[in-house]
C-alpha cells in the first residue's frame, strides 16, 4: 500500500475491444492507486490505454469495449469504500460528474453548440441536485466560471461555444467539471489541442486550484514536460500495462524500465543540431496480437531469456518505485 | 503471473466460406489475366473478404440482397418461365379467365393455337385481368420491363451528374456557378412532373428515329422481351428512359459536387498537387475512387427509386402502353376493377414494394460496409479455440 | 531598413539563399452572407531567406501563418502580394514546363501522415505517382521503389500494402520516400512529427537529418515544438500573427531571445525535468493570441506584452538587425 488514504484503488483491470480485426487487449492487468490530494500522472504514447484506463474508472467504456475483469474501489471520504464494479448504472451516473469529473482533450466535443455556456454549467449542477433548477444554476454559473479563471464571466454565461476560442472553451469545460466540487478530477490531455502559451496558463491554474480546493488530479498526457512540471507520482504505460511507477523526481533521476529510459532520451531537451538524439527502435505493438511475455521486449535493447515468455510482475524496487521488468525481478536470472 | 491468452478465432459462418471462395476465385481470375495481380493486391482482397464478412453479419442486408437477387433472376428468366405471353387474352377462348380469381382453373379448348396456347387446363395462380390475361405471366414480364428501364437509366443518368459534379466541385468559380444554377433549375421542378413532360414530348421524335434505324428497335425489342408487333410501342418506353436520364442527373451533380468539395480539402489532394500531378489525374485517380463508395450506395437506393418512378409514370398513363406488361400499368388498368378484383392491384403492388424494399435494405447496408470506419466497428462474435490442457490448468 | 536591405543583410550573414522571400502577403477573404466582410491576414509581409544546404526552423503558435507561408513558397496557393525566388527565379511567374521543373525540385511533407496519403493506393503506387506525373523513366520501378523504402527505413515487404496498415511514423516515412523519389533540392517539412509519438519522433527527426547530410538538402522546418526545432535547425524564425518577430542562428535565439514574445513562448514550454521545472522563472502569460482578422494596431503583440510602450500601440516595429545576424521586430531594440 503506497497511500495511507487512497481516493481510488484499481486492481488487475482488463479491458478488451471486440472489433472485426480482432480482440484488442487494450488494458492488460493494470493496478494502481491514487492518494488523496496528489497529482497522479499517466504517461505513455498513443494507444497505450491511458484514456481507456481513465474511462474505466467510472465504467465509461462503450461497446465494442468491455471491462473483462478487475476491481475498482472509490473512497469519496477517508474510510468510506464504494465498489464501482458493483454499482448500478443509475448509481454510477450519480458519481460521474459529481464526485469524479472529467475534462477531455477536445473541448468542443463536450459542448453542445445549441446551448450557452451558462446552460451547460447549470445543467451539470441541476442533474446532481446542487441547484434546484436550471434557472438557478445559470445564476450561479458566472461564479463557477470565475473559479475557472474565465475572463469576464458574467457575459460569457450567455455566450455560445462557437463564440469562444479553444482556450476559453477548455476553461468553460473545466468550469463545468468543477461546478459540483468533485473530489477527483480526471484531465485527459486537457491541453493537447491548445497553444503552449495557453497550456501554460491552464496548467498554472490547475495547480492553484488543486491547492485551494483539495482536489485530487489524475492527469493524462504524453508530454514529459508537463509530467515534470505538474505531477507528484507518475505511472508510465506501455501497450496496455503499467511498466513503471514512481514519484516524479525519482522517475526522472533514476528511470529503471528500458522503455522509460528510452522515452526520456527521445525527448529533445536543449539539444542543438550537432547532437544526435537517441530513439527507441520499432513501433508500438498492435494490441490484437500483443507480443507474448513482456510487451516491450521486441523493442528492448536489454531483452534476454524470460522476456519473450513470461510477463514481468510490477514489483517495488525502492520505496514507492515500482517497475515491471525482468532486469530487476528476482526470478530473471541477472541481478 | 503469466497470462497466456487462449487463442481466439472468429466464428466463420457458412456464408463467410462462400464469400471467401467467391473472392478467392475472383482474385485468381484477375491473376490469370494479369500475372502478379494477386501479390500486388493481397491487401485489397483481404479488404473485400472483410466487406463480405460484415455484410454476412447484417440480416437486413442479406434480406435485401435476397429480394434483389430474386428480382434480377425473375427479370432475366421471367419471360421464359412465364406460362403465357404477356398479351395472351385467354378470355377469347374461355370466358372464365375474365377477371378470374387467383387460383382459378381455366380449360383451354382446341382451336386456340392461334393465341399461342396449347390446349389443356391451366391454373391462373394470381388470377386474370379484364382481358383474361394471366396476371402471373404479366408480372414476370413486368419485372423485365422494370429491370431494363432501371439498368438503362442508371447506366447513364447518374453518371452525367457525376461528371458535372466532379468538374463543378474541383474547378469551382464560374464553372461551378453555371453548372449549379442549371442543376437548380432542374431541381426546382418535381422530378415526376418533369418526367411526365418529357415523356409526353419525346415519343414522336423517337418513333421517327426508330423508323430510320430499325436495328435499334430490334435491339430494344429483344431487351424488353416484346413481340415484333409491339415495335410501335417502343417509342414511349424509350422516351421514359430518356426522360428519366434528364431528371436523374441533377441530384447526383449536387451530391458529387459536395463530396468533391470535402474530398478536395484532404491533404493528400494537396500533396498530389505539390508533387506536380495533373488535374485530370487528381480527379480520376484520387477523388473519384474515394467518392465511389457513397455513389454506389446512392445508385443502389435509387434503383428502387427508378422502378417506383417508372411504375408511377405508367400508372399516370405515360410510358408503357398496352399491352406491354409493366407493373405500374397493371395497377393502373386494374384499379378500375378495385376492390372487387383486388388481386390486380395487390400483386403488382407487392412486387414493386418488395423490389424497392430490397434495394433500399441493400443500399443501407452497403452504406455501412463501404465506409471503412463503420465497417471496422462492427462487433464480431468470438469462438474460443478448444482449450489445451496446459492452458486450462493455468486459468 | 527596407526588405531589400534586410535580405542583403541576411545573405551576408546566413549564406547563399536557396529560397528568398520578399514582402510576402496572403490575405484570405472572410465571406459574409453577400460579400466579403474582412480578411484573415494569414501572412502579412514576411521577408526571409532559406540558406542553401541549411535548415531554417519556423516556429509560432497555431494560426500564426506557418503553414500558409510554406504553401506559398511551394506555390500551392497564390499570394496576395510579394515574391518568392527559388534559385533566383520568381516562382509566381513560372509556367508549364518550368513550373513542373520547380515542382520537382521543391517538395513538401505534411503535418498529418494519416491524411496526406491516398487511402486507396498501395505504397508502390504512392511512391510511383510523382514519377509518373513527371514522366520520368525508371528502368525497374519495383527496384527503384524498394531502394527508396530502404533509404527511409522500410523494406520490400511494405511494397503492396495500404496506408491504413501502417503506424503514423511509418506513414511519415512513406511520405518522405515519395518526396525523395523526385530527388528534390528543397523540402518544406510542415510539422512532420507533431502527429507522432516521442519515441517515433526521434526516429523520423534523425532520418531527416541523415538524409540532409547525405543529399545536401535544404529544409524549411515548420513546428511549434521548440525542442524539436532547436534539434533540427541552423537558423530559426519566430512568427506571431502573420509576421516574423525574431530571426537568427538557432543557438543564439535560444540562448538569448530578444523579443518579449519569444521569451514568453520559451517560458511556456514545459521543461522535461522536474528539478529544472522548479527552478524555472515563472513568466506571466497574458491573454490569448488575437484574431488575425483584426490584428491590433501597432505592434501586434502589444496587448500581451509586459514592456508595451506608447509607440508600440501606434507604430509597427520593423524587423531590424539587433546584433550581427540576429533580427528582431520590437521597439525595445529599434531606433524610433
Ligand atoms: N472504440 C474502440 N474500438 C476499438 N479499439 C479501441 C476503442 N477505443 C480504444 N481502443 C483501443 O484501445 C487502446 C487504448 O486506447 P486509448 O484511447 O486508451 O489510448 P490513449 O493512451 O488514450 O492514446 P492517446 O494518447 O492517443 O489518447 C488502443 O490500442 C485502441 O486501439
Ligand atoms: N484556405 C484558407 N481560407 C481561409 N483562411 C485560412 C485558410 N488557410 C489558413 N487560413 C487562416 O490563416 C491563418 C493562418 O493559418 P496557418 O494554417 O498558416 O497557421 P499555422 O501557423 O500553420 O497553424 P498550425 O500550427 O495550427 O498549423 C489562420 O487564422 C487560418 O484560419
Ligand atoms: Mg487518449
Ligand atoms: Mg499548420
Amino acid at each position: 500500500m503506497r497511500c495511507k488514504d487512497p481516493i481510488i484503488v484499481v486492481k488487475d483491470l482488463y479491458v478488451n475491444f471486440y472489433t472485426y480485426a480482432g480482440v484488442v487487449k487494450a488494458i492488460n492487468g493494470v493496478s494502481f492507486e491514487i492518494c488523496r490530494g496528489e497529482t497522479y500522472c499517466l504517461v505513455g504514447e498513443t494507444g497505450c490505454g491511458k484514456s481507456v484506463t481513465s474511462r474505466a474508472l467510472t465504467r465509461l467504456i462503450k461497446s465494442p469495449g468491455r471491462i473483462e475483469k478487475g476491481e475498482i474501489y472509490f473512497y469519496p471520504e477517508p474510510g468510506k469504500k464504494i465498489d464501482i464494479m458493483k454499482l448500478s448504472d443509475e448509481e454510477i451516473r450519480k458519481i460521474r460528474g459529481y464526485d469524479i469529473a472529467y475534462i477531455f482533450q477536445d473541448p468542443s466535443a463536450s459542448l453542445d453548440p445549441l446551448y450557452t455556456i451558462g446552460y451547460h454549467v447549470a445543467e451539470t449542477m441541476a442533474f446532481h441536485g446542487v441547484v434546484q433548477s436550471i434557472k438557478e444554476g445559470i445564476k450561479k454559473a458566472a461564479q463557477v466560471l470565475r473559479l475557472a479563471k474565465m475572463p469576464d464571466p458574467e457575459s460569457r454565461v450567455r455566450a455560445f461555444p462557437h463564440e469562444l476560442s479553444g482556450g476559453m472553451k477548455q476553461r468553460a469545460v473545466i468550469g463545468m467539471s468543477l461546478a459540483n466540487r468533485p473530489k477527483l478530477l480526471i484531465a485527459d490531455e486537457p491541453t493537447t489541442a491548445l497553444d503552449v502559451t495557453i497550456q501554460a496558463q491552464i496548467m498554472n491554474f490547475l495547480k492553484e486550484l488543486k491547492e485551494k480546493e483539495n482536489l485530487t488530479l489524475l492527469l493524462i498526457t504524453h508530454n514529459m514536460g508537463l509530467v515534470a512540471e505538474m505531477c507528484d507520482t507518475v505511472a508510465v504505460m506501455y501497450a496496455g500495462e503499467i511498466v513503471e511507477e514512481a514519484p516524479v523526481e525519482e522517475l526522472f533521476k533514476n528511470p529503471l524500465h528500458p522503455y522509460t529510459r528510452g522515452l526520456m532520451r527521445a525527448v529533445p531537451k536543449h539539444v542543438g543540431k550537432n547532437v544526435t538524439l537517441e530513439s527507441i527502435p520499432g513501433t508500438v505493438p498492435n494490441l490484437i496480437f500483443p507480443p507474448p511475455g513482456c510487451r516491450f521486449h521486441p523493442r528492448c535493447p536489454y531483452r534476454f531469456d524470460p522476456c519473450d515468455k513470461k510477463r514481468p510482475p510490477l514489483i517495488e524496487i525502492e520505496k514507492n518505485h515500482k517497475v515491471a521488468c525482468w532486469l530487476y525481478a528476482k526470478e530473471g536470472g541477472k541481478r | 503471473m503469466a497470462t497466456k491468452e487462449a487463442e481466439e478465432v472468429y466464428e466463420k459462418k457458412v456464408l463467410d466460406r462462400v464469400s471467401d471462395a467467391f473472392v478467392d476465385a475472383l482474385a485468381n481470375l484477375f491473376d490469370k489475366i494479369r500475372p502478379g495481380w494477386k501479390v500486388r493486391n493481397q491487401a485489397r482482397v483481404d479488404e473485400w473478404k472483410l466487406m463480405f464478412y460484415a455484410f454476412n453479419r447484417s440480416p437486413i442486408g442479406i434480406a435485401g440482397a435476397v429480394l434483389v437477387a430474386i428480382f434480377i433472376i425473375i427479370a432475366i428468366i421471367g419471360p421464359w418461365i412465364a406460362p403465357f405471353s404477356y398479351g395472351t387474352s385467354l378470355a377469347l377462348c374461355n370466358q372464365t379467365a375474365y377477371l378470374a380469381h387467383p387460383g382459378t382453373v381455366v380449360k383451354i379448348p382446341k382451336g386456340c393455337e392461334a393465341l399461342g396456347v396449347k390446349p389443356g387446363t391451366y391454373r391462373l395462380i394470381l388470377g386474370g385481368d379484364s382481358f383474361g390475361r394471366d396476371l402471373f405471366s404479366r408480372i414476370l414480364y413486368g419485372a423485365r420491363t422494370s429491370f431494363v428501364v432501371m439498368i438503362l437509366v442508371l447506366l447513364v443518368g447518374p453518371w452525367i451528374g457525376v461528371a458535372l459534379g466532379l468538374i463543378s466541385g474541383y474547378y469551382g468559380g464560374a464553372v461551378d456557378e453555371t453548372i449549379m444554377r442549371i442543376t437548380d433549375m432542374f431541381l426546382v421542378f418535381p422530378g415526376l412532373i418533369l418526367a411526365i413532360a418529357f415523356s409526353a414530348v419525346l415519343p414522336s421524335r423517337i418513333s421517327i428515329f426508330l423508323k430510320d434505324h430499325p436495328w435499334v428497335g430490334s435491339f430494344f425489342l429483344h431487351l424488353f422481351a416484346l413481340h415484333p408487333t409491339e415495335r410501335g410501342a417502343l417509342a414511349s418506353l424509350v422516351s421514359v428512359i430518356i426522360a428519366l436520364w434528364i431528371v436523374w442527373w441533377p441530384g447526383y451533380a449536387r451530391l458529387v459536387r459536395g463530396m468533391v468539395l470535402s474530398e478536395k480539402e484532404n491533404t493528400y489532394v494537396e500533396a498530389a498537387r505539390a508533387l506536380g500531378v495533373s488535374t485530370t489525374s487528381i480527379l480520376f485517380r484520387h477523388i473519384l475512387p474515394n467518392i465511389l463508395g457513397p455513389i454506389l450506395v446512392y445508385l443502389s437506393l435509387d434503383s428502387g427509386g427508378v422502378i417506383l418512378t417508372e411504375a408511377g409514370l405508367s400508372f399516370l398513363g405515360v410510358g408503357a402502353v398496352p399491352p406491354i406488361a409493366d407493373w405500374g400499368r397493371i395497377i393502373y388498368d386494374g384499379s378500375q376493377y378495385f376492390p372487387s378484383a383486388w388481386w390486380l392491384v395487390f400483386f403488382p403492388g407487392l412486387a414493386i414494394l418488395l423490389t424497392v424494399l430490397g434495394f433500399n435494405l441493400l443500399g443501407d447496408t452497403l452504406r455501412d460496409i463501404l465506409d471503412p470506419r463503420t465497417r471496422r466497428s462492427i462487433e464480431f462474435r468470438l469462438k474460443k479455440k478448444p482449450k489445451t490442457k496446459e492452458e486450462g490448468e493455468e486459468k | 531598413m527596407n526588405s531589400k536591405e534586410l535580405i542583403n543583410y541576411m545573405k551576408s550573414t546566413f549564406g547563399e539563399p536557396m529560397v528568398e522571400v520578399v514582402d510576402l502577403k496572403k490575405y484570405f477573404p472572410v465571406k459574409g452572407v453577400f460579400r466579403t466582410i474582412g480578411y484573415v491576414r494569414a501572412v502579412d509581409g514576411v521577408s526571409f531567406i532559406v540558406p542553401k544546404g541549411k535548415t531554417l526552423g519556423l516556429v509560432g503558435e497555431s494560426g500564426c501563418g506557418k503553414t500558409t507561408t510554406g504553401r506559398l513558397i511551394l506555390r500551392l496557393i497564390e499570394p496576395t502580394s510579394g515574391h518568392v525566388y527559388f534559385d533566383g527565379k520568381d516562382i509566381f511567374k513560372l509556367k508549364g514546363k518550368k513550373l513542373l521543373e520547380f515542382r520537382r525540385k521543391a517538395q513538401m511533407v505534411f503535418q498529418d501522415p494519416y491524411m496526406s496519403l491516398d487511402p486507396r493506393m498501395t505504397v508502390f503506387d504512392i511512391i510511383m505517382e510523382p514519377i509518373r506525373a513527371h514522366k520520368i523513366k525508371v528502368e525497374d520501378p519495383q527496384k527503384f521503389v524498394v531502394n527508396l523504402l530502404y533509404e527511409v527505413g522500410l523494406n520490400e515487404t511494405h511494397l503492396y500494402r495500404y496506408p491504413h496498415e501502417f503506424s503514423g511514423g511509418q506513414r511519415q516515412r512513406i511520405a518522405v520516400a515519395r518526396v525523395l523519389a523526385l530527388e528534390p533540392e528543397f523540402i518544406v517539412l510542415d510539422e512532420p512529427t507533431s502527429a507522432l509519438d516521442v519515441s517515433v519522433q526521434a526516429q523520423i527527426l534523425n532520418m531527416l537529418k541523415d538524409l540532409q547530410a547525405k543529399r545536401g538538402l535544404t529544409y524549411l522546418f515548420i513546428s511549434h515544438d521548440l525542442g524539436v526545432v532547436r534539434y533540427m535547425s541552423d537558423y530559426i524564425a519566430v512568427m506571431y500573427l502573420g509576421k516574423i518577430v525574431e530571426m537568427g542562428p538557432a543557438e543564439e535565439v535560444f540562448e538569448k531571445p530578444l523579443h518579449p514574445y519569444t521569451k514568453m513562448l520559451f517560458a511556456s514550454m514545459p521543461v522535461p525535468d522536474p528539478f529544472e521545472a522548479k527552478k524555472k522563472p515563472k513568466v506571466e502569460v497574458i491573454g490569448e493570441p488575437p484574431s488575425p482578422i483584426n490584428p491590433p494596431p501597432g505592434c501586434r503583440f502589444h496587448p500581451r506584452c509586459q514592456y508595451a510602450m506608447d509607440i508600440c500601440r501606434k507604430k509597427e516595429p520593423p524587423l531590424v538587425m539587433a546584433e550581427k545576424g540576429h533580427f528582431v521586430a520590437c521597439w525595445l531594440y529599434a531606433k524610433k
